[in-house]
């Protein structure tokens, strides 16, 4: 697999992930991104608190983790 | 004479523009510093903590509640975010990077430049906003 193949995965998943939450937006039988969250963390409160853990660790990686060039 | 009734975007103007400030210095940072551990911890905490003051101001009750979640809906997700993860996970074990580039390496290349760090901090600071007030 090289990086073409590597890249072509990524776009094809994204482009999937955005086309299920269009198809939820448009056509209301599936949940959208915001309302399947909203559904977790309404049953599990506990849940905010994990996804907020996992937003500060994708800061600390972005932005205390590498730099400006 | 009452008052005079700002419009909301006027008045939010002054905290907007903070919150650009800051994304543009502490985006600008030396990584692995306590400078900059501090800017994002900070402003996760603060927006994490401005987040839930909202949430306490809406009325009770006044949110329209979420349609059933479903079994095929949420299966739909995990599926989809269990590809990613997959797929991810088999680039980051191959060897090498170049060829078989992690999210976090292809981060690295388009935020490499100040301007699309900064932009990239303030999204992360909304993406937090959001998801405190879940």
């Amino acid at each position: 697999m090289n990086r073409s193949a590597t890249l072509a995965g990524y776009a094809l998943i994204a482009a999937a992930l955005l086309a299920y939450q269009l198809a939820g937006m448009r056509w209301r039988r599936t949940p959208t991104i915001g309302e399947a969250l909203a559904r977790v963390v309404g049953r599990w409160p506990a849940a905010r608190y994990v996804l907020l853990a996992g937003w500060l660790w994708l800061g600390w990686h972005v932005f205390v983790r590498a730099g400006v060039r | 004479m009452g008052a005079i009734e700002l419009p909301a975007v006027v008045r939010r103007a002054p905290a907007v523009a903070a919150v650009v400030l800051y994304a543009w210095w502490a985006s600008a940072l030396r990584p692995f510093s306590w400078a900059a551990l501090v800017a994002v911890v900070g402003a996760g905490a603060v927006a994490f903590a401005v987040a839930l003051g909202a949430r306490r101001r809406d009325a009770p009750g006044s949110a329209t509640p979420p349609p059933s979640l479903g079994a095929a809906g949420a299966l739909g997700w995990v599926a989809l975010w269990g590809a990613l993860a997959a797929w991810e996970l088999a680039a980051y074990v191959q060897h090498p990077r170049g060829d078989h580039p992690t999210l976090s390496s292809l981060a690295d290349d388009v935020l490499g430049s100040h301007p699309a760090r900064a932009l990239a901090f303030l999204a992360w600071l909304a993406l937090g906003a959001g998801l405190a007030r879940r």
